[in-house]
This record gives structure tokens, sequence and C-alpha cells, in this order.
């Protein structure tokens, strides 16, 4: 699917990945392609287990590749195929254009060092990848600026503090100032409010929306909550057992799912308008070491026809910048 | 209801088979620990069919033959003899005897006693008992092993079962702080919380929901400190304080040949190599369990 | 007929640490009808957790009285009585680490069998199997498997096993959904709905989500900051909500359709962050991020008033509008 800017800045294509353990292979990522233009903030939304943070690492490239395996598929950041770059090309492109927050903040952060500290190594360490030198002013001055862009009220006090001494919402707060004071182009957020109390998310998903727009940076926010979504991108992926189902521009899928996981999907959520909650969907999700064939939902799904289990469906147009991956939509 | 409980005896059964068998893919995934298996296993074989595989088992009895004292390793004597005449390869494998049974009764002894002692000052922990607990394992600890085995083997007649107390009370501790380190950070733990909620005895609680929880890092422990244990009662019988002459303790038998180095280097290298052996064997097997209970991240 | 099964009176709970006091609950009333599910909502600080410790014996109170049908129960489970440690029970938040990872699905249930139901091993096991069967997990499957072999929502599905296998009359449910996928959430709610209307239960149901409290509570009852600030029955709270702690939480929900976009309040949005417990700020413990707070707010702390049938607030905004409940006196 074309993104809706000019130039791809990341494009996934048909990645496959797997683990080698014990009782045998784990067949994960079936095929995962993803595009994102520059500018561009995209959700890609799936339960525990579906591959999301796979997805996310083998971008980074930091699975651990003893266990895991590629077994197929490109990255391509900006035509490059990151899965070809040498080590040290990938450091430079760690350093220089990507950046990443992740779940639990307490765990991204050093609990031995302040947060000025890391802070600090974070600035002068990306700035040092494109070349340039700040004095020891200058760097200060920006890890304060960053802070404080993130809403906090007294960032000086901050940078002395440690991890351990400040809140949930302040500390996801610092890996956001991290994560953006680099001149990173593309940022990964891997559910950086799932541990936040709800209050405090709204807060901060609303803070990184106006940054995130004021530095043009592009984002891919993984998650597994359907509301976080909602606001925050223009365009949505739904990502089940390892595959990508569903496509299309946020405020479509939501008005009308196609895809019978996400029309499932939806269905569960809690509504405040009080219909009472749905029974979710019936099943489990698969076991990766024989996972079903064809479409990975068929054992699920109350629509399965029998080319589903023969056939993996292919993303098929269902629309204008739309697409699904089911036979109810066609590619037979 | 019979047929129900055959059937529950089976499918407990089973599971616990594809545990061995998961155990067993883990282990085997480092060759050196399936080497040191296979030396260890030699090393218990022969240690138990010792009297039938060696040439001259008489000689780990009291035996003298001058005529064929001090030989070089030779088609006859492997290890070569010693000064009155014994076959030092004979003596070698009764003396893994003492040295296998020495290791299994010190921790025998020392493995439930510190483990308990552990449970119960762990689970207790800020608690009067466990203030009294921790602060003996500490004066215990304090001591260096070697120095504490001596003191106490010395104030008592030196002989084998003097000696393995004496290396039991050097090892409880150990069992003590460990199982105590797992025991109090486990003690907030929902499920156990869950238990003493519904009213579950102490004694559950200790041993079936805190200990099972601590197999891993004992039995790791206890594979490794068969090595030290092994050469701790070796260290005593080299000084004349454990296994006594005649009996072929390989302790002993080192101490023996010590005088005859390096002329009748045999002698000693011999029982010194095979203290080597096994305890190599059993840190490289602890090396593997270590692996089977490690967590692996996916 | 219904009868307050629960009843909390004047109850505070404060923890002496080195940096201060500790105020995790300071002064909570409220009780619950048997039958009904009490939804008690807050965010971490707020003392809901707390609370449900409270119920369950983890801790005793500082002050104040919990009654579990009329008796006072107001301490640690260790002296409270069997009959009590049957009757009342505790679903945890996060199932892995509510099951001993050590123990087989089969050994976690027939703890609290072994302990509370007299007779042999061969009857435990099997109503260890009716157990599964309640909560739709096949017993052949399930039994010999352990906790690391399966699902959070099957995990949680054994948890809610256990907590029933002792018959009880009150269940204390602490989040008990919010580490779970959603499409998981809905087989689990909609079980212990089932099971709550079969087995005349009483749920005490903790949670931060409001979308999940307005299709399973009868009452809710919102905390900050160790106080209650607003009981209602649901429909009276989602249509009427007064305190501006409850609107901002209103507000912040992440919701997915339009339409219920519209029934979020609009005009306050989150902001600022909950003090901590020890320096509990004077007057009203929400004053420093309420956007309608007045002086008045920052000196003297509300009482609970009557602002409708069984909905009450705690806020000056509301002192005016009617009576005082209890023998409190308004200032």
């Amino acid at each position: 699917m074309t993104p809706l800017t000019d130039s791809t800045l990341l494009s996934i294509d048909d990645l496959h990945v797997g683990f080698r353990v014990f009782e045998g292979f784990l067949d994960v990522l079936n095929g995962v392609s993803l595009e994102l233009g520059e500018g561009e903030r995209v959700g890609l939304v799936g339960e525990t287990g579906c591959g999301k943070t796979t997805t996310v690492k083998s971008i980074l490239r930091v699975l651990p590749t003893p266990p895991a395996r590629i077994t197929g598929g490109r990255i391509l950041y900006r035509g490059k195929d990151i899965l070809r770059l040498s080590r040290r090309a990938m450091r430079h492109l760690r350093r220089v254009e990507l950046t990443a927050i992740f779940q639990d903040p307490l765990t991204s952060l050093n609990p031995v060092f302040t947060i000025g500290t890391q802070l600090r190594d974070v600035v002068r360490d990306s700035l040092a990848g494109s070349g340039t030198k700040l004095t020891h002013r200058e760097v200060e001055a920006r890890c304060v600026k960053a802070l404080a862009e993130t809403g906090m009220a007294d960032p000086e006090r901050i940078m002395g503090s440690y991890p351990i001494q400040l809140s949930g919402g302040m500390r996801q707060r610092v890996c956001i100032a991290e994560a953006l004071s680099t001149t990173a182009q593309l940022l990964l957020a891997d559910e950086p409010t799932t541990n936040l109390d709800v209050t405090i998310q709204d807060q901060i998903l609303r803070k990184l929306d106006e940054l995130v727009d004021e530095k043009n940076v592009t984002v891919l926010i993984i998650t597994h909550s359907l509301g976080v979504v909602m606001d925050l991108t223009q365009r949505l992926y739904i990502m089940y057992a390892g595959t990508m189902v569903e496509e299309g521009k946020t405020q479509e899928v939501f008005a009308k799912p196609l895809h019978p996981y996400s029309q499932g999907l939806m269905q569960s959520v809690p509504r405040l308008t009080g219909e009472g909650v749905s029974e979710g969907i019936p099943g489990r999700i698969p076991n990766y070491l024989d996972p079903p064939s064809g479409c990975r939902f068929h054992p699920r799904c109350e629509h399965a026809m029998p080319v589903c289990e023969e056939h993996k469906p292919p993303m098929l147009e269902a629309g204008i910048d739309r697409r699904v991956a089911c036979f109810l939509y066609g590619g037979e | 209801m019979k047929a129900e409980r055959r059937a529950d005896l089976l499918a407990t059964l089973a599971q616990r088979r594809r545990a061995l068998a998961k155990g067993w893919y883990k282990f085997s995934r480092n060759p050196l620990s399936v080497l040191g298996l296979v030396v260890l296993t030699i090393v218990v074989l022969a240690a138990i069919l010792a009297p039938f595989i060696t040439p001259y088992p008489e000689h780990a009895r009291p035996y003298t033959n001058f005529k064929a004292a001090s030989l070089p390793p030779s088609a006859a004597h492997f290890f070569g003899t010693d000064r009155i005449g014994r076959d030092i390869f004979s003596r070698v494998i009764f003396g893994y005897r003492f040295s296998l049974m020495i290791g299994a009764v010190v921790l025998g002894l020392s493995v439930p006693l510190g483990v308990v002692l552990g449970l119960i000052a762990g689970y207790r922990n800020g608690s009067l008992i466990e203030v009294v607990i921790m602060r003996i394992t500490d004066i215990f600890l304090a001591v260096p092993p070697l120095v504490l085995a001596l003191a106490i083997t010395a104030m008592l007649t030196p002989n084998l079962t003097n000696q393995m107390m004496a290396i039991a009370m050097v090892f409880w501790p150990w069992y003590t702080r460990l199982v105590f380190a797992v025991a109090s950070s486990l003690r907030n733990e929902f499920f156990v919380r869950d238990a003493e909620l519904t009213g579950a005895s102490r004694a559950h609680i200790l041993f079936r929901e805190i200990l099972p929880n601590c197999f891993a890092p004992i039995m790791t422990k206890m594979t490794l400190d068969m090595g030290i244990v092994i050469l701790l009662g070796a260290s005593l019988s080299f000084i004349g304080l454990g296994v006594q002459p005649p009996k072929p303790g390989l302790g002993t038998m080192v101490a023996e040949g010590a005088k005859r180095l390096p002329g009748e280097w045999w002698s000693t290298i011999f029982p010194a190599l095979a203290i080597v052996i096994v305890i190599l064997a059993f840190n490289l097997v602890g090396d593997g369990i270590r692996d089977v209970f490690a967590v692996e991240e996916v | 007929m219904a009868q307050a099964i629960l009843e909390v009176d004047g109850f505070k709970k404060h923890f002496p640490t080195k940096r201060g006091t500790v105020k995790a609950v300071d002064g909570i009333d409220f009780s619950v009808e048997s039958g009904a599910t009490l939804g008690l909502v807050g965010e971490s600080g707020s003392g809901k957790t707390t609370t449900a410790q409270c119920i369950i014996g983890i801790y005793p109170p500082t002050a104040g009285r919990i009654a579990f049908r009329g008796q006072d129960i107001s301490r640690r489970f260790e002296a409270r009585s069997r009959e009590l440690k049957r009757s009342i029970r505790i679903v945890f938040q996060d199932p892995g680490s509510s099951l001993n990872p050590k123990r087989s699905i089969k050994q976690i249930l027939s703890v609290p069998l072994a302990v509370h139901r007299q007779g042999s091993a061969k009857e435990r096991l099997t109503l260890v199997r009716e157990l599964l069967e309640m909560v739709e997990l096949p017993p052949d499957e399930y039994m010999y498997k352990y906790p690391s072999g399966i699902g959070g929502g099957e995990k949680q599905m054994v948890a809610i096993a256990r907590a029933l296998a002792t018959d009880p009359a009150l269940v204390l449910l602490d989040e008990p959904t919010s580490a779970l996928d959603v499409s998981v959430q809905g087989k689990i709610i909609n079980l212990l709905i089932r099971l709550r209307r079969e087995l005349g239960l009483t749920y005490l149901f903790i949670t931060h989500d409001l979308s999940l409290m307005r299709n399973v509570a009868s009452e809710v009852a919102i905390m900050y900051l160790g106080r209650l600030c607003e009981i209602a029955p649901t429909v009276e709270f989602f249509q009427n909500p007064a305190h501006p702690y409850t609107r901002m939480l209103l507000s912040s929900i992440p919701v997915v359709s339009v339409e219920e976009k519209a029934l979020k309040p609009s005009k306050i949005t989150s902001r600022g962050e909950i003090p901590s417990p020890v320096n509990v700020p004077p007057g009203c413990g929400f004053h420093s991020r309420c956007p309608e707070h007045s002086e008045h707010c920052s000196r003297i702390d509300p009482q609970m008033v009557e602002i409708g049938p069984a909905h009450v607030v705690r806020c000056h905004r509301f002192e005016g509008v009617a009576v005082a409940t209890g023998a409190e006196e308004t200032d």
C-alpha cells in the first residue's frame, strides 16, 4: 500500500522470523509486510504473542540470534536493507536515525545513574554519530529543553534524580525525552503507556502527539490497546499470529473493520455506552510450533471456507487505501 | 474410583517423563557437560564394582609384598606399585569409594539441615528466629572451611566418620544462606499469600510452595559442591586427619607418595590425577545442571 | 431482602516508614449488598488494593471497622476463623505470579480443597475436575499442566477456580483482567458474571478500567489518595458524574467509537500527577490537580454529601446542594 506521503522511510517486505527451541521451531513471523512514509503516524495493533515485539526487534536488529532466525524477507530503511548491513553500519543507524521507547520505563533506564547522566550520554552519542560536537553547556541545555518539552515541571531537579525516585509517568517522559532529543527520524514506540495510569497515559499521549508533530518524526506505535491508536495514528495495521491481516486509514478501519479478527477485536472492547461485555473471540492464539495452515485465523473464524485452510490469503485491495488479508474479499 | 487414581498416577508420570526429556535436551546442548557425565558414570560404576574389576582387589586391604615394591607403571600394574608393593590402580579405584561416600554422606547431612533452616529463616524474615538462625550461619561462614574442618576433626579422633561430620558442619550454612535468599524473596509472592490466606499450614507453605522453587539452585550447588567436598576430604586425609592408612583414601595416598617425588612419581601423581578427574567431572556436570534449570527467554 | 454483606466504617490504613507515614487509606465508608458487584475504581496510589488487602486480612486496619455479615473482621488472616477464610476469597491481579510455577494445576487446586473440605484424595480429585469444568477448562487437558504451559487468560481462570473452591460468599477481584488481552477479557468477565448468578456470590471488583465497570458493576466507587470521591449506582454514575476527579478519569479513557467519545466529559482534561501519600496536601487531596478548585479546597477537607438516590460525592462544590450523610458536620 502506498503510504500517505511521498517518500517511504521504512519498508518491511515479507519478513519471516522463527525461533529454535527444545520442542522444535517456532514459526512466528509469517510474511510480515509494512510501510512507513516519512512523517506518518502509523499504528501496529495486535494482542500478546502476535509477533509485534519480534517485528520491532527485527527492525532494530536486537533479536537474540541463536534462538531467533530470520529466514526470509527484507527490511528497507531509505532503500537499504537493514538485515544486510554490517554491525558498524547498524550501530550508526541506531545512533543517528532510529530511536525507540519501550513498555517498561523502569527497565529502560539504568537504575544506578542519574537521569542527567543518561540523557547527556544519549544526546552526545547521537550528535557524535552525525559528527557534531557541542560544549558541556550546550549539551546540558539540550537535555533540559528535551525534558521541559515533555511537560515536566522542574527539569533541572529531574536531571539530578535517579529513576527510582520518579513516578512511572515521569520515567516514561524521560524515555520520550531521550528518544526525541536525538536526531532520529524514526520512532518506534512499543506499548509506551501500557503500564501507566489512565490519566497519566492521556497526558503522555497528548504530549507525544504534540512533539511528534513539531519535530516531524515518523512514528510506529505498537500496542494492544485500540483506544490508544484511535487518536494518535493516521494509518493502522492489525496483526494476528505473525501475519498482517488488515491495514488502512485509522478512522476507516475503526468505522468498518473488514477482517473477521479485526471485527472480533473491536467487538471485544468494553464500551462506555454499556452494551455489556462480548464473549471475546473463541479459541486461542495458535501454537507457533504447529501453526494452522493457510490463513492462521481460520480455526477461530466463523466465516472460514475450505480455501482458507489451504492457502494463505494475500493482502487484497478492498477500497482506496485499504487492504485485507482475507478470502472473503476475493483473491481465489 | 481406583481407576481414576491409576489414571491420575499415569498422567503425573507422563508429565514427569516429559520434563526429564526436556531437561536432557538442555543438558546435552553442551558437549562438555555430557563428557563430565560420562566420566562421572564411569567413576561411579568403577567404584561400585571395584572388587570385581580391579586386578588386585586384595591390595586395598592390609597387604605387603616387598618383592613388588616401588615398581613403575607397567602392563601388570597400570599405575605402578607403592613402597610396600600394593597396586596403585586398584587402590585408586577403591579410593573413589571413599571419596564418593564422603560426598554423599556429607551432602546428605548438611543439605537437609541447611535447607530447612534457610526455609524457616527466609519465611520468617524479620523475626527473632530469623536473626538467630542467620547470625549462627554467619558465624560458621566466617571461619575458613578447611580451618573449621580441621578444628573439629582435631578435637575428635581422626577417622572417616568424624571427618565426614566435620565437613558437614562446614557445608550446611551455605545452603541456609542460599535458601534464605530464595525463601525471603518468595514470601511476598501472590501464590504464597494465597496459600496463607486459604489457611494452609506452615509446613505446607514451606515444603510444598516455597521449597519446589528452590530446587534449581540447590541441585546446581549440590553438584558443584560434590567436587569441593571431595577435595576437602582429600585435604584432610592428606594432613592425616581423615582416612587413615592402610585404607586407600586418595588424599592419604597422595601424602604417602609425596615423600617419594620425583623419583617414584607414580605413587603421588596418579592418585592426585584421580582426584582432579572426579572433581572436574562434577564441575562439568554442575554446569550442565545449571543450564537445565536456566530460564529461557523467547 | 438484600442485606449488606460487607460494611466498611471509618476505615484507615497507615504504614509507618522512614520517610514518614504513608496514609494508604485515610478514612473510607461504604457497604456492599449481598449479590451486588461493587466496582472500586482508582489509579495507582488511590488505596484500592490496600483496601482489598485489609478486607482479605493481609493487614489489620489502623483505624475503623470492617464487618462481614455483621461480624467485625478487622484483623489479620492469622487471627481469623477458618470459616471466614473460606467465605472471603481473592483473585489477584497478576496471573503470572498468583500460581506457583512449580506446581501442577491439579496440585494448585487441591490446596484449598485439602484445607477446607474433609475427604479423601480421591474425592479431591473429583472436585478438582468439577472446578475445572466450572471454568470451562477441559480437566484431562489441564490438570497436569504447569502454569508456564498455559496462557494468561487460562491462568486467571485457574485462579478463579481456586478462589471458588471453598464455596465462598464474597470474592475480591483485584484487576483480574488488566494483564490480559481484550479478546480474552470478555470470556473471563462473562464467566465471572455467570458464576456470580449461579453461585449467589458478591463481588468487590477493583479496576482502573471504567469502560469495563460500565458493563460489569452494579455500583461504582471512586478512590483517590486514600479517600472516596464518589459512590453511585452504575447507570447514575455514568450519566451524572459529579466529582472533578471522576470527570477527569472519564475524559482520559481511550475509547474506540464516536458514540463513546460523545459520552466523555469534554471540558476537563487530565493534568498533574498524584501527590505522594506521605505528603498529602491539606484540605481536599485532589485540589492540586483540580481545575475547579478554590482557596477553600486547599484548607478544608470536604465531607460526603448525598446528591441523588444512593449517589454520594465528597466535594465542596456540592455541599450547598444537599444534606450531609451520616453524623458528619459540614464545615
